[in-house]
């Protein structure tokens, strides 16, 4: 048959062009929004010892702090955990800024993988995305905090009419902590945990909690795609099928 | 920890109403699990108390005394006198607020003057302490009590925070427990090998059968700290008691312990055992050694009313750790510089106030003795909290910090990033696997899943990908499956970051570095990777018009919602008809979708389309139009019956039409 197949062929490269998983595309959304704002993305190790993951961060061998995060080790490499969120990327940016003779300021945003030895349902995975930011100046204050979130969710979830709200929480690494909920139209949701960086984490990585202050924050990412793009299940992200890459 | 609201309101006489309260401790205490009005009348808040706190809210006084703090409200420690009556002297005026006598006055010597208005019996208790990790343990004897059904009032208190009713001792212990967060213990006197008690570490091998319906036997090593009479074990320290040793219903004298332990040596022992107990969780949070003596005051009134016939012996006190009295200054300027919202002197001084803090004011200086049961506060930091949350973190104006500039993104992210954009550009489809796997190099412990490996590599993970992608091709519009993933694998000696490709003739893994040095071969710091990277990243301003071949917007710009999948199995056809030249193909598409309805996936999609010449002169051209149909049913397997009957009837509509299927 001596056909013309013009069409055939544009239909052809119309799915021939590549895709990104959904939840590449919050992270790239959101790292955006922060870069914006005057964040730089941080990137860390996934396999990381318990310095890093819990003790620089205030949450001492032994203590009731601990069992907020359930944790996998790791078989026969003893000290060394599955990072249960990416603020250990923050304790290894601070210990080199220090090293490096650097000083606050600094602004950073670290998205990537983390686990939680849970098991899973629809809204709860044992491997799932962050996103954390930290900003340590002289004079960062909850304000700023409020201020940077506010405009992150204005412009993430654009065109809602959105605001934030703060609870008193408790995380070890903070202090206050808050717990900060989200109102998208006229409902809140309970969406992120944050806080005033605790002067014992600064000081564990060598920088003087009299003189600098600042906050921290940490976001699902997983749970942002759930809400953004109305997909329902978080376990859908992990199964390698590309019936979720529709975006 | 529940909260009966009638419980608080013994505490609290002008405690708010449900709503009010729900709205308070929300919004200046702590989450809310639940508000639950129960049969009974009351109302029980499930209040989410963290390690912080869990040193004074694990307790309706704890809580009472923040509620009233909030609201400037007095607790009225004899408002519960109906419950406890003031038998033994007037300690709830003596110890006032909440713990903040300081532990000198608390000492056993004045306990004992405070005694003087019943008559006490000397004692011949020893108690004895052989390990550091018991701060302080007193006990006393009570002798001839009645066991039997607890009061009214004490079984609906217990009801309410989802206790049953054990016998009046028991309920006696729980309710100062729940009442005041002080975990206490009685004994059976007579199960005891003379009136002694010895807390030391458990011989490795003893076993020690313990009270409760499961028949527990627990096996212990020395690291285990225990409450003995110096000849058997008697109970767990801070966890839980023996079973030989506890009250029966032929008990007449008991012993009292009110004791103080150490929380890691508890915490180590509950959980090795995977014995959790409400006095465990308390001990393993760390609870203050000054609230013994209230304790040891309230549980001695409450027997007295409960069994007004009993005699009381002396307190026996050792006190070995004592808590030493701690004081935190702070100024209004470090407050309002970490909020971000100025906070006034009087603002600061109402707030101490109302929540009995002792305190004195010098210049900028504010100076407080840290009440003995909260542990927490340790510094100028924590009293951000403590008058940042009263004061009302929704005053606070949300204001944009100033911008840091000059500083770079790590050039891992950077890599990745190219990678990816390398990827879709070549057609490729990204997927994310399970990091956790069957198999692997690195081993986890204890995991909640079946999966008790990492991954040694992507590609093991991207072909089963294939596989399930290869039979939903229909489904996905295209029958070449080109997948990729970029992720953490892990060896041996560590983790490494891989990008991997899988497609009918490639299968490709590497490090990325090594990926970025041989496909994609640019300066990762030059403007045209910064422009790439603009656009990969950004899902808004992306200007197309100055973008490069190479670039692809990966925009979320007005985002689709996303299109669930049906897990039924779906069914395709092809149908190829002719139609005079120059005929609309969505003709025949309009016809698919209504005969399809629901059943019919997305848009029917044209993959064939030709136009022949007819060979009969005068006779018009002819084209042909080839669609590919996917059937699936959200709710059932769908039959061949089914579909062939779709199909036939729209053969049938297409030769009414006039036109020919090939």
């Amino acid at each position: 048959m001596q056909e013309d197949n013009t069409e055939n062929k544009e239909n052809t490269e119309e799915y021939k062009k590549g895709s990104l998983h959904p939840l590449t595309l919050i992270m790239n959304e959101a790292v955006s929004i922060m870069k914006d704002l005057g964040f730089v993305v941080e990137v860390g190790p996934e396999l990381e010892d318990e310095w890093h993951n819990f003790d620089a961060l205030n949450v001492p061998k032994d203590h009731p702090a601990r069992d907020m995060q359930d944790t996998f080790f790791i078989k026969d490499k003893p000290g060394f955990v599955l990072r249960t969120h990416t603020s250990n990327t923050q304790i290894r940016y601070m210990e080199n800024l220090v090293k490096s003779g650097g000083n606050p300021p600094f602004a950073i945003v670290v998205p990537g993988k983390v686990f939680r030895n849970e098991s899973t349902d629809a809204t709860h995975e044992m491997q799932f995305h962050q996103i954390e930011g930290l900003m340590i100046g002289e004079d960062v204050s909850v304000a700023n905090m409020k201020g940077v979130l506010l405009e992150f969710f204005k412009r993430f979830f654009d065109g809602e009419n959105v605001d934030i709200r703060l609870r008193p929480s408790f995380f070890p690494f903070v202090e206050p902590g808050f717990e900060i909920d989200l109102r998208i139209g006229e409902k809140w949701i309970e969406l992120l945990g944050a806080g005033m960086v605790h002067p014992n984490v600064l000081k564990n990585c060598g920088i003087d909690g009299a003189k600098y202050q600042g906050f921290a924050f940490g976001i699902g990412l997983d749970r942002l795609m759930m809400m953004k793009l109305k997909i329902p299940d978080a376990r859908f992200s992990y199964q390698g099928d590309l019936r979720l890459n529709q975006f | 920890m529940l909260i009966s609201y009638n419980w608080l309101k013994s505490y609290i006489p002008e405690v708010p109403e449900v709503d009010k309260l729900t709205e308070l401790i929300t919004f200046k205490l702590c989450e809310l699990e639940s508000v639950e009005k129960l049969p009974n009348g009351d109302t029980v808040f499930d209040l989410k108390i963290l390690p912080d706190r869990a040193h004074d809210l694990l307790s309706h006084r704890g809580v009472a005394y923040e509620i009233a703090g909030m609201l400037g409200l007095r607790v009225s420690e004899n408002s519960s006198s109906n419950s406890f009556p003031q038998v033994l002297g007037s300690p709830r005026k003596e110890i006032g607020e909440l713990g903040q006598t300081s532990s000198e006055k608390n000492n056993s010597s004045e306990l004992s003057e405070k005694d003087n208005s019943v008559a006490l019996l000397k004692t011949q208790l020893q108690i004895e302490i052989q390990t550091p990790s018991c701060k302080r343990y007193m006990g006393r004897i009570v002798r001839g009590v009645k066991v039997g059904t607890s009061p009214v009032w004490m079984v609906k208190y217990l009801e309410s925070v989802g206790q049953r009713s054990i016998n009046n001792i028991v309920d006696a212990t729980n309710i100062i427990l729940f009442g005041i967060g002080q975990p206490i213990h009685a004994f059976d006197l007579k199960r005891l090998d003379g009136e002694k008690i010895v807390v030391k570490n458990a011989k490795d091998g003893d076993e020690l059968e313990l009270v409760g319906s499961e028949k527990l036997k627990a096996k212990l090593r020395e690291t285990d700290m225990m409450i003995t009479d110096g000849v058997k074990n008697l109970a767990i320290a801070g966890v839980k008691g023996g079973l030989d040793s506890g009250i029966n219903n032929d008990t007449t004298d008991i012993l009292i312990e009110v004791a103080s332990f150490d929380a890691v040596s508890v915490r180590k022992t509950a959980r090795r055992l995977g014995i959790q107990t409400d006095a465990s969780k308390r001990y393993e949070n760390d609870l203050s050694s000054t609230l013994c003596d209230f304790a040891m005051m309230e549980i001695s009134s409450l027997l007295k009313e409960l069994c007004p016939e009993v005699e009381f012996e002396e307190v026996v006190d050792v006190y070995n750790i004592k808590q030493e009295e701690r004081k935190v200054s702070f100024s209004a300027d470090y407050i309002s510089k970490v909020l971000g919202v100025k906070i006034p002197d009087e603002e600061i001084e109402k707030i101490l106030n109302n929540y009995n803090y002792e305190f004195s004011h010098r210049s900028d200086l504010w100076e407080i003795r840290v009440p003995d049961l909260r542990l927490d506060i340790t510094g100028a930091h924590d009293m951000v909290e403590e008058i940042g949350r009263v004061y009302g973190y929704d005053k606070i104006i949300p204001q944009l910090p100033d911008k840091i500039i000059g500083a770079k993104d790590n050039d891992i992210w950077t890599k990745i990033c190219l990678a990816k954009n390398k990827l879709i550009n070549d057609g490729y489809r990204e997927v994310y696997n399970y990091a956790l796997t069957d198999k692997g190099d690195m081993g986890i412990l204890a995991s909640a899943s079946d999966k008790s490996f990492l991954r040694n590599n992507l590609l093991d993970g991207l072909k089963k990908s294939y596989e399930l992608n290869r039979l939903n091709a229909p489904l996905l519009g295209t029958e070449e499956i080109k997948l990729f993933e970029v992720g953490t694998i892990f060896t041996k000696d560590g983790e490494e970051m891989h990008v991997a490709y899988l497609d009918k003739k490639n299968q490709v893994e590497m490090e990325l570095d090594l990926f970025i040095k041989e496909k994609v071969s640019q300066d990762i710091h030059s403007e045209i990777t910064h422009k790439i990277l603009l656009n990969f990243c950004s899902a808004r301003s992306v200007d197309l018009a100055q973008g490069s071949q190479d670039e692809h917007p990966a925009t979320l710009l007005n985002p689709r919602i996303f299109k669930s999948w049906s897990s039924y199995p779906f069914m395709t056809r092809d149908i190829a008809v002719w139609v005079p030249e120059g005929t609309d193909s969505e003709i025949l598409k309009n016809i698919y979708k209504e005969f399809g309805g629901e059943l019919l996936l997305e848009e029917p999609k044209l993959f064939d389309s030709f136009t022949k010449p007819s060979k009969v002169e005068g006779e018009k051209a002819r084209t042909s139009y080839a669609y590919h149909l996917v059937f699936q049913s959200y709710s059932r397997t769908l039959t061949d019956e089914e579909i062939n009957k779709i199909m036939n009837s729209i053969l049938e509509k297409i030769q009414h039409l006039g036109f020919e299927a090939r």
